[in-house]
């Protein structure tokens, strides 16, 4: 059964995060991503839950860490300024194999940029804000019923990864309100316990493409966190070795698991001469401009990521071997075309329909875009 | 150089202090051993070749970010006992977090150690704080005084304790723990310097203070789950654009809810609602787009409306020339002298007035002029919305304003009172 209902991005991702489990929210809030904030310091203490308003995102990322070590589904949300913020505590998460969710509501940046208009302009901070080699996981909604879903599937990766999962808002699927159904019993995420005795408990084992459950901290299993580089007990090492078996264990744990992880959505590519790669609001203009571009008698077809970190490269290695010419279309000044070159590697041409200006890309840019223009 | 026997025995004689108190908390209050933050370094983090599990729980986060850390910690354990061991850390990277943990009393103790006590190569370039301040940095800083900070903003316990002598250290740190709120106590070993409880302050422990405090703003009664929707049957409405622009203040956006929720919830369609403002809510240009069909909508702006409501002489001159070919155009005749061609001129500000006194409500009169120009909507299904987005008190007012504008733009385009130049 479930309950239909209209709501703006913001709120479905807040609803989302209830649904799935989440228990502390910690954030500073910022346009376009207040309402998250909002919402749920009236509805965390209505399920049992703490909010709190930090100094600032250092603080917030900081306090999501800290309840989330103590057995808390957590989260936090914010705009590209106080993403920027968050980087060093967000390291510190996947160092040290710290659940946790992050929204990233996109404005046009860098810096105070243009508070209330929509960008996709944080797409590769996602991938790499952090210092240091890592994995991540990355999800980005083009709807608000998908922001819905997705929330409560960033809580289920984090908590199966035991990794921080960003969820990539874009400032107009945040604000966009459109009817949802809302499943009126949601399957609630639960967060994997150990089952070993204590003594023989290694918070941090590095298994080959698995993940030790997280022990809620401060009860029976005593453990060490650090953001240093670790043993299987968490305490620090500098012996090359340990540390080659921990880079292994963070890989292979995303990696061997990509089947699980990647989602991305398509249509029209059977037949497609040209096919358009897009992502959040943008693919909502892709989808209309290949219904328009169709009905001029264009073979054309859309792929929308909805996991964007990992990259789906098999998927778009096969796509640039089997559609001659692919355009991609985001609100940004092509941080996902280049992804999506490196691994056409000249098999397909790749065209970008790029805008950082505030305004979403409309339907007739990239109508232009798959006739050639 | 690193001194390590000096430094070792300063952890030693910390942890002695800290396995102290372990005896003696409250069991009514608290469980389990002291879990311990610090980002010190030299502290003994490795195993010393022991197998199992640590012998204390211990976050080592980010130096500085402890307090931030150890905030959230609390919210998730409610009854472990907290304790933070910071040197210059807590006054340089962690200021900040350091006074608001004070200003909320959030249940943590830290204990600061002077650089007195934290003698080793980084400390020299660390403690620029008037804790062992270099000289080079003595003309430029005062001293610093975060005991005096912790005091000034209400922290619930300030004190200060020496090192050699780790029982009273022992035992002002179990009333620390015992002290609802967050303590701050000084490490020194400099005999000179006054001990003891310095400040204290009875404070409401933060957390259930804020769950008190704490108001929701929709109860759970109100929240999105709660519209009652019967979704008519499925019928083929193409999609059509709908855009109303005028000013913040005219309640344009609110316009948009009711139109967009009776499409999508009242008439079974899809909808969508997309509002553009900026950093000023009233007196500013605000806008909203009202995209509905019956497949699901794909790109949400109103690019070619279908109608338009403009409410404003601004709007018109800036969106009229955007309607598709064939589209209806409405304008506000309270501000729109300069009629953009085939328009229909309506008083739309005045009826708002007329039926709910307040010229807020001319985006009502407007949704109910796009009622009038669009076979997608219902009157029925615009009054279920009306009723769903406003309080009680509220509903006949803008209902009957809503009402006006489906009657005045109905009656307008019999009698073809469109601007000249159609």
């Amino acid at each position: 059964m479930s309950t239909v209902c209209f709501m703006h991005g913001n709120e479905a991702a807040a609803e989302g995060a209830i649904a799935a489990g989440c228990r502390f929210y910690a954030s500073y809030p910022i346009t376009p991503s207040t309402e998250i904030a909002e919402i749920l310091s009236g509805r965390l203490p209505e399920v049992g839950g703490v909010f709190i308003q930090m100094e600032d995102e250092i603080a917030s990322m900081a306090a999501v860490i800290g309840a989330s070590l103590g057995g808390l589904m957590s989260a936090t949300a914010t705009s590209g300024p106080g993403f920027s913020l968050m980087q060093e505590n967000l390291g510190f998460a996947v160092a040290s194999e710290i659940p946790c969710v992050i929204i990233n509501v996109q404005r046009v940046g860098p810096s105070t940029g243009l508070p209330t208009k929509a960008a996709q302009g944080d797409m590769m901070q996602a991938r790499w804000g952090t210092h240091g080699d890592h994995p991540i996981i990355a999800l980005t909604p083009s709807s608000v019923q998908e922001a819905w879903r997705l929330s409560v599937r960033a809580f289920a990766l984090a908590e199966k990864f035991r990794t921080p999962v960003i969820l990539m808002l874009d400032a107009i699927v945040a604000q966009l309100k459109e009817k949802v159904e809302l499943p009126d019993a949601p399957p609630q995420v639960q967060r994997p316990l150990p089952t070993e005795p204590p003594a023989r408990y290694k918070p941090f084992a590095f298994t080959e493409g698995g993940v030790q459950p997280l022990a809620p901290f401060g009860g029976d299993y005593r453990y060490h966190v650090t953001g240093l580089l670790h043993d299987e007990h968490g305490f620090p090492t500098e012996d090359p070795a340990l540390v080659q078996r921990w880079w292994a264990h963070m890989g292979s744990k995303i990696d061997q698991h990509l089947d699980e992880i990647l989602e991305w959505e398509e249509d029209g590519l059977d037949d497609a001469d040209v096919a358009v790669v897009s992502y959040g609001a943008t693919a909502r203009a892709a989808a209309h401009a290949v219904t328009l571009a169709r009905k001029q008698g264009l073979k054309c077809g859309w792929l929308k990521l909805l996991t964007v970190w990992p990259f789906p490269e098999e998927r778009i290695r096969e796509l640039a071997a089997k559609v001659p010419r692919l355009v991609v279309a985001e609100m940004n000044l092509g941080q996902i075309r280049l992804e999506v070159e490196r691994l056409a590697a000249g098999r397909a041409q790749v065209q970008g329909v790029h805008r950082a200006d505030g305004l979403a890309i409309t339907p007739e840019q990239i109508v232009a875009a798959l006739q050639g223009q | 150089m690193v001194d390590d026997r000096r430094f070792a025995s300063t952890w030693q004689l910390l942890l002695d202090s800290i396995c102290q108190t372990m005896g003696r908390l409250d069991p009514q209050r608290f469980d389990g051993p002291p879990v311990i933050l610090s980002s010190l370094p030299d502290l003994p983090y490795t195993r010393d070749g022991r197998d199992g599990p640590a012998p204390l729980p211990f976050i080592q986060g980010p130096p500085g970010r402890n307090i931030a850390l150890a905030i959230g910690l609390r919210a998730a354990l409610p009854r472990t006992p907290l304790v933070l061991l910071m040197n210059a850390d807590s006054v340089t990277l962690g200021t900040n977090h350091l006074i608001h943990a004070a200003r909320r009393n959030i249940g943590l103790t830290v204990l600061l150690l002077r650089a007195d006590l934290t003698q080793h190569e980084a400390a020299g370039t660390m403690d620029r704080t008037g804790w062992g301040r270099p000289a080079y940095q003595q003309a430029l800083e005062g001293p610093t005084r975060p005991l005096d900070w912790a005091t000034a903003l209400e922290a619930a316990l300030v004190g200060r304790a020496h090192l050699q002598h780790p029982d009273e250290l022992a035992t002002l740190l179990t009333r620390a723990l015992h002290t609802p709120g967050f303590s701050l106590i000084g490490v020194t070993q400099d005999e000179t310097l006054p001990t003891g409880v310095l400040s204290q302050c009875d404070w409401p422990e933060y957390f259930s203070a804020y769950r008190d405090w704490c108001v929701p703003l929709r109860r759970a009664d109100a929240s999105p789950a709660a519209a009652a929707v019967a979704p008519r049957p499925a019928r083929s409405v193409a999609r059509q654009e709908w855009r109303i622009a005028g000013l913040g203040g005219q309640g344009v956006k609110l316009a948009g809810t009711v139109l967009s929720e009776a499409a999508g919830l009242f008439e079974g369609l899809w909808a969508t609602q997309r509002g553009d403002y900026g950093s000023a809510t009233r007196g500013g240009p605000s806008m909203v787009d009202v995209v509905v069909g019956s497949e699901p909508i794909t790109y949400p702006n109103a690019d070619h409306p279908d109608v338009l409501v403009l409410l404003t002489q601004a709007a018109a001159d800036r969106w009229a020339g955007r309607a598709r070919a064939g589209a209806v155009v409405v304008v506000d005749d309270d501000d729109v002298r300069r009629c953009p061609p085939g328009a229909l001129s309506l008083p739309i500000t005045a009826l708002a007035r007329e039926h709910t006194g307040k010229p807020i409500a001319a985006g009502m009169v407007a949704a109910g002029c796009v009622a009038a120009l669009t076979d997608a909507l219902s009157l029925d299904a615009i009054a279920l919305s009306i009723a769903a987005n406003m309080p009680a008190a509220l509903v006949a007012g803008n209902l009957a304003a809503c009402q006006a504008g489906h009657a005045a733009t109905r009656a307008a385009q019999q009698e073809t009172s469109a601007c000249p130049g159609s």
